[in-house]
């Protein structure tokens, strides 16, 4: 929290805020891709794009995956592919899958809080346009 | 340039950027971003320079990684350097990392000065300890010259004053430094959480 307030204090432009907000949402966006299963990369790159809006440096993803299994949220393990090479597939493991629960709850209750909050600025750009 | 040497550049430069990981994280990730751009030249219409330009430059993406290392290694470390190296990371990060780096050296400074002091009484009896004129304390610590009217009131309790101080600290300073270390590790996740 305090890191929010002293990156708006630094730079208020809302294109860095953007920014930073995507960043803080991608770890639990990157958990929640995976609570129905096992994906590699690539597939939860797509994921993210297709259902969240979430574009970023592709690159980004790898090391987040990578901090996710030394932390124990995620495991691995290389499955040979009809592609002709073997892929890395992550999994949610139990403490990822708590720590998930957890994030959600915690986004639910707080973007449902500032959704109401943001309903008459969003009303009135209605209505202007 | 043909792809395939194309994609074996952008391989290399990573490799030559990851060099603080293991041989085995380093080939591991090495292993999994080849797949990424071999998958990822397959989908339709992509091309290999979008893809090497969508993943980021190889530099930045080897930094991301060394980050998470880091910090992963220094939130458990004992060693200043470590701990220290940590901060210096966190400090090209924002005002908050530098503020962190800062109190970091100057509670080692302090806490080490203490300690030397400490292990100095014994060699320089007449010139360590706390001094005082006129019930203030004039100066402390290992001097050269001994303020002139002053007395010197803790004789050798001196070595075990400053031993406690020293050491609570250098303890004191460790913990912080991990502790913030590890808050900034979660410092994405905290967006979410520390909503709460």
């Amino acid at each position: 929290m305090a890191r929010l307030r002293m990156n708006a204090a630094e730079d208020d432009s809302p294109d860095r805020w953007e920014a930073q907000l995507r960043k803080g949402v991608l770890e639990m966006a990157a958990l929640a891709t995976l609570w129905s299963g096992r994906m590699y990369g690539l597939e939860i790159i797509r994921r993210l794009e297709s259902r969240s809006q979430l574009a970023l440096a592709e690159g980004t993803i790898y090391p987040i995956l990578n901090r996710l299994k030394a932390e124990g949220m995620v495991t691995s393990q290389w499955v040979e592919a009809e592609a002709g090479h073997p892929r890395k597939y992550y999994e949610l493991a139990d403490a990822g899958r708590k720590r998930l629960a957890q994030m959600a709850d915690a986004w639910a209750g707080f973007s449902a809080g500032v959704n109401s909050l943001l309903e008459p600025v969003l009303a009135e750009k209605e209505t202007v346009r | 340039m043909n792809a395939d040497q194309q994609m074996e550049t952008y391989l290399s430069v990573l490799r030559a950027h990851l060099g603080p990981m293991t041989l085995n994280e380093r080939e591991e990730i090495l292993r999994e971003i080849a797949a990424h751009i071999r998958d990822a030249q397959e989908e339709p219409g992509a091309k290999l320079d979008d893809v090497l330009a969508r993943l980021g430059p190889p530099e930045k993406l080897a930094a991301q990684y060394r980050d998470g290392l880091l910090i992963r290694q220094a939130s458990r470390s004992y060693s200043p350097v470590v701990l220290l190296r940590g901060t210096l990371r966190l400090a090209t990060r924002g005002v908050s990392g530098m503020v962190v780096f800062f109190a970091g050296m100057f509670g080692y400074l302090i806490g080490g000065g203490c300690v030397l002091s400490a292990m100095l009484k014994p060699v320089f009896p007449q010139n360590t300890g706390v001094w005082m004129r006129d019930g203030h304390i004039v100066s402390s610590g290992t001097l050269l010259a001994i303020p002139a009217g002053a007395h010197e009131v803790l004789g050798n309790w001196y070595i075990v004053i400053m031993l406690v101080l020293g050491s609570l600290l250098l303890l004191g300073t460790m913990y912080l430094i991990r502790a913030t270390l590890r808050l900034s590790r979660l410092a994405q996740t905290r967006l979410v959480g520390g909503l709460q």
